[in-house]
């Protein structure tokens, strides 16, 4: 048994706040049942940064509108597990992108990097002119 | 994005307080001591909120431009939330880090003092 919520919000970086704030609050939905609180301080902040980096990528790349593109976040909540969609109308996109050369002083292209390496799944589809990207991670 | 300048035993000294994201990165970038590539900066984070990779890239783009990349930023008062952002990617090998801010500027001033 599962629950889902749906959000859309406009393309613009003025609602990365909603989305992470959004995005905390449904976290936060799963913690409580006598797990640790560094675990779930954790699992929360993890979704939170996750989230924060795929609503900005997803602004970056929809170009220049005169009125933002909107993104959609899904939410399926289940009783341990948290998943997590973004949709958007942009270009495709991989998520396999190479880890970050650390050492060259990026200042870009960590972002797809940092919610592989903190959520537990993280898969993307294309759908029709829409990208979506799933990040799942168990509490 | 709150930022004050303070200075200390010759060292600027940066404090953010808020949230470090692609909003506000432009912000940290475009301060003076932290934009200036001759300025040594002691950057304390005891209280950023959140930290993306947008800020992270704002302060690694910062120090790369530092003529000491090292010492140019050193980092103070990190909390966890920042902590991840840095380990995740592996940006913690890049700098000298120190859980209190007159430590971090105690090395700073040291390494100025070695460079001059």
């Amino acid at each position: 048994m599962s629950s889902i919520i749906t959000l859309t919000l406009p393309g613009d970086p003025l609602f990365t706040e909603v989305a992470r704030q959004t995005t905390t609050s449904v976290a936060s939905l799963l913690t409580g049942e006598n797990r640790s609180a560094s675990d779930e301080t954790q699992f929360i902040h993890d979704f939170e940064l996750a989230i924060s980096e795929a609503f900005t990528n997803s602004v970056k790349y929809a170009g220049e509108h005169d009125t933002p593109p909107t993104v959609t976040l899904t939410f399926e909540i289940e009783k341990r597990r948290l998943t997590v969609s973004l949709l958007d109308a942009n270009s495709p996109f991989s998520i396999d992108t190479p880890a970050p050369d650390i050492e060259s002083y990026p200042e870009n292209g960590y972002g797809l990097w940092i919610i592989r390496k903190v959520m537990d799944c993280v898969t993307y589809r294309r759908e029709g002119n829409s990208n979506i990207i799933s990040m799942s991670k168990t509490l | 994005m709150i930022i004050t300048e303070t200075s200390a035993n010759g060292i600027v000294i940066v404090a953010l307080e808020g949230r470090l994201d692609a909003l506000s990165a432009p912000k940290l970038r475009g301060s003076p001591p932290v934009a200036d590539p001759k300025t040594a900066v002691v950057l304390d984070l005891e209280k950023v909120d959140f930290m993306d990779s947008s800020g992270l890239g704002a302060i690694v783009g910062a120090a790369r431009e530092k003529g000491d990349p090292a010492c140019g930023i050193v980092l103070s008062c990190m909390n966890n939330k920042v902590r991840r952002t840095f380990e995740t990617t592996n940006a913690q090998r890049l700098f000298h880090i120190f859980d209190d801010t007159s430590a971090a500027v105690d090395f700073a001033a040291t390494r100025q003092i070695a460079r001059t």
